[in-house]
């Protein structure tokens, strides 16, 4: 038994996409007969396989996967990026606004969105990159300011994003078009661009070793401080790519929430084998993560629970995550 | 004479690869103060660790107040009397002087600090002294000396008997040392036992009753300071045999071109108006004890701390360097003392590493690494030096000292540099890789790099350098060429008396 899993771990292919991936993708299909048997049993003979339950599941997991991807250079730089749930929301105001109050084209709109949330980045990664402010407490500064600046471009109202003429609302075919889910194609396609960036160029190489030892990096003559400003502008960036999918699925936004995704995004990045302590990062992990955020909580929501319980449930995979990943680097050393 | 106090007795101490401690004996009296002196790695700090509990022997004996003893930590000692005065402060800045002496037992009125009681012990403390310190004010807002002060009262409060200095006067100022050397007085008459580590010779003369020297982990001798000259005790700190053969004569051609040169380099204490030129092919040894400005002016060089004022000239061009960014592009390469904190990303591959000052160079498409080409220079440049690794996508935190330094070495021969600093190259290395690093360093100037080389080791300077600078306290105090050099003249130039 123990020859057998040491000889499929070390399959070139399971190599490659790392063991506790193909854990992961096995817990996805384990929570899922889960809750196909757990649904009917806990809600009164609820049936959780359903065609929509999957694209609901979908719809939330698109958002939260443009999130973890964003985040998962910040924290490959050893950094922390709270701010994006709160940016996220305060791109889908503005851009919301722009096009249902100034009627602008919704090309530019959708533009507007990826721009405010590139703006935030910048901004966070000035401060940590050039001022060598804590990420943390930047993060956490950036998160007011955009749920702030949200609520104060649209008047405190909520934004609801037009949903049914054709000229106006083509965006949302990015998330499903002829209930095909359309989203999941372009996260795949986003998510193969980041693990590009983050392996194969430049950039990505100089984000992963400065996350392992910035002052090592530094003394090669890299200047540290750009690259470790451009993985808070890409976390930026996909913030206002995220906010396009959630009006997609959504269409509705309040001012002054966003703040919960954050953590849903980077349990979606810890539970894929990215190290909060930086230096090592898994893209392919952050969407299987994701994926793993927004079954669980269509599970709990279809089981009769309150969404509380996903709060709760958040927080300890964190937690698990996160020990589990200290633990294992403290055995190798 | 006095009683004895303490009596340290066949002492030996092995680490991993190391004979820290040979067989080292130490006596101490009641109102003595006894001078440990010995160069950069010759067992000084390890024997007080072991003294203090923070090592354990392997074998010998610990005599205190004529009884055997063993202390299993710092706090154990401190208990029964025995304690350091830190180099390095261990102050909390944020705290007031009276809550740092005091820390870790507090005064309590029932469940709350007793801030008046501890500022009214301190006080009495620092009148035992006579030292004029506010109890009530801030650590962080006191001189480095005043905090020396406090870090002494601290060990009196523990009522000590036995007190160690290490190296005590380093970053004090000359009126603070003199304040210091009445206090050191003052505590030998009331019948401390001090013992007193510090480089500078000129002290040494002035404050200690017997001096014992340590040379390779092993006691040399004890004297009685006041008929011993400064010369003897050079003497007895380098007078060790010498397997290593120094180099003869200099190996550069005359008229080799000078690649780099420093005019009147400031950067702070460390660094004061420091100039030097370094030829095509030369190795040049800086030489010095430990905190002489040595990794200081190197570091300011390379732009990877700020400087002052100063010009740099490459092959006669003037360069400004204020960032690491502009050295690598004007070829120089420097690897770090500090391996691990500044030299490697331990948890990336041979690759990567190998790469990481040049990896422009290494791509196609606009900004994708070509790994093929990346993969095959690492290669290369394995195999050119020899690293032994079982493949170039092992992680270099797998990889032993001297072929982690190959692997950074072989970082800034593949980004070409022309001018490579290697501040003490075969430090936490052993000896047979030592070897090959001497040998790799030889065929780099052989083969026309220039080499800056850092080493607190005297042997590896005299064997290395073509030309050798001594520094002394931030500044240069002499500049030999190998044939003129000896190990006594380097290490009088490296204590010159400074303070006048």
């Amino acid at each position: 038994m123990k020859q057998a899993l040491l000889k499929f771990k070390n399959l070139r292919f399971v190599k490659t996409i790392g063991f506790n991936r193909i854990v992961l993708i096995l817990i996805i299909f384990l929570m899922y007969g889960l809750f196909t048997i757990l649904t009917p049993i806990l809600h009164n003979g609820t049936n959780f396989v359903n065609y929509n339950r999957v694209m609901s599941a979908l719809n939330y997991a698109y958002f939260i996967g443009f999130l973890g991807l964003g985040v998962t250079f910040v924290i490959a730089t050893g950094g922390i990026d709270f701010s994006i749930g709160a940016v996220m929301f305060c791109s889908a105001l503005i851009s919301g606004y722009c096009l249902t109050k100034f009627n602008m084209p919704l090309w530019l709109c959708l533009f507007v969105s990826i721009a405010v949330g590139a703006l935030f980045g910048s901004v966070g990664g000035y401060f940590v990159a050039y001022r060598h402010l804590p990420s943390f407490i930047t993060s956490m500064a950036l998160m007011q300011v955009a749920k702030g600046i949200g609520s104060i471009f649209t008047k405190t109202q909520s934004v609801t994003w037009p949903s049914n003429s054709p000229a106006t609302s083509w965006y949302r075919d990015m998330v499903k078009w002829n209930n095909l889910p359309t989203g999941f194609i372009i996260l795949c396609a986003v998510a193969a661009v980041c693990a590009i960036v983050l392996y194969k160029t430049t950039a990505g190489r100089y984000m992963l070793c400065l996350g392992s030892n910035k002052e090592a990096v530094r003394l090669s003559g890299v200047d540290t401080r750009k690259w470790e400003m451009l993985a808070y502008i890409l976390s930026g960036t996909l913030a206002g790519v995220a906010a396009i999918f959630y009006v997609g699925a959504y269409t509705t936004v309040q001012p002054g929430l966003g703040d919960t995704f954050n953590n849903e995004a980077i349990a979606a990045c810890v539970m894929g084998g990215t190290s909060m302590v930086g230096g090592s990062a898994s893209i392919l992990g952050t969407v299987i993560g994701a994926i793993i955020v927004a079954l669980m909580q269509e599970g709990i929501l279809a089981m009769g629970f309150t969404i509380s319980y996903q709060y709760v449930l958040t927080g300890l995979i964190v937690l698990g995550a996160v020990t589990a990943d200290i633990m294992s680097r403290r055995r190798r050393n | 004479m006095n009683e004895v106090i303490l009596t340290m007795e066949g002492i030996d101490k092995t680490f991993p690869g190391v004979h820290a401690l040979d067989h080292v004996s130490l006596e101490v009296r009641k109102g003595e103060v006894h001078a440990l002196m010995g160069e950069n790695g010759a067992g000084k700090s390890t024997l007080m660790k072991v003294l203090t509990g923070i090592y354990t022997k392997d074998s010998g004996t610990i005599l205190y107040e004529g009884r055997e003893v063993c202390y299993s930590s710092p706090r154990e000692a401190q208990a029964a009397g025995i304690v350091i005065v830190h180099q390095e402060l261990n102050m909390m800045g944020h705290l007031t002087v009276a809550q740092n002496i005091f820390v870790g037992r507090e005064f309590k009125k029932g469940l709350l600090i007793d801030d008046a009681r501890m500022n009214e012990e301190a006080r009495k403390l620092f009148q035992q002294l006579n030292i004029d310190i506010d109890p009530r004010e801030t650590m962080s807002r006191l001189t480095v000396g005043k905090q020396q002060m406090c870090e002494i009262a601290k060990a009196i409060s523990h009522e000590a008997k036995v007190i160690v200095f290490d190296e005590p006067s380093a970053a004090l100022t000359d009126s603070e040392i003199d304040q210091l050397f009445r206090i050191i007085r003052d505590l030998r008459t009331k019948q401390y036992g001090i013992v007193y580590i510090s480089h500078r010779m000129d002290e040494i003369k002035k404050i200690t009753d017997r001096v014992t020297v340590m040379r390779d982990g092993q006691t040399v001798g004890t004297l009685v300071t006041a008929d011993s000259s400064k010369d003897d005790i050079i003497h007895m700190m380098v007078g060790r045999v010498i397997f290593e053969e120094p180099k003869t004569h200099s190996r550069v051609p005359d008229g080799a071109m000078v690649v780099l040169k420093v005019e009147h380099l400031n950067a702070g204490r460390m660094v004061q108006d420091v100039s030097f030129e370094l030829r095509k092919g030369e190795i040049l040894g800086f030489s010095g004890l430990m905190g002489a400005g040595r990794t200081e002016t190197a570091r300011a060089l390379f732009g990877a701390d700020p400087k002052e004022s100063g010009d740099i000239y490459i092959n006669g061009k003037k360069v400004n360097i204020h960032s690491p960014q502009d050295a690598v592009r004007a070829g120089i390469g420097y690897l770090s003392e500090d391996r691990k904190r500044y030299g490697v990303v331990l948890k990336k591959n041979i690759t990567e590493n190998s790469t990481l000052a040049c990896l422009q160079r290494y791509i196609k498409h606009g900004n994708i690494i070509d790994g093929v080409a990346e993969r095959e220079v690492t290669q290369k440049f394995v195999d050119a030096l020899k690293t032994k690794t079982p493949g170039i996508d092992q992680m270099v935190m797998n990889l032993s000292g001297g072929n982690q330094q190959k692997v950074v070495v072989a970082k800034w021969l593949i980004s070409n540099c022309e001018i490579l600093i290697f501040d003490e190259p075969t430090r936490g290395i052993d000896v047979g890789a030592k070897q090959e690093i001497y040998e790799l360093m030889n065929r780099l100037a052989q083969e026309g790099k220039s080499v800056l080389m850092i080493s607190s080791e005297m042997p590896e300077i005299l064997r290395m350098s073509d030309r050798i600078i001594v520094m002394c306290e931030g500044k240069k105090t002499a500049e030999f060429d190998v044939s003129e050099a000896t190990q006594e003249k380097i290490m009088n130039a490296a204590t010159r008396e400074i303070a006048v």
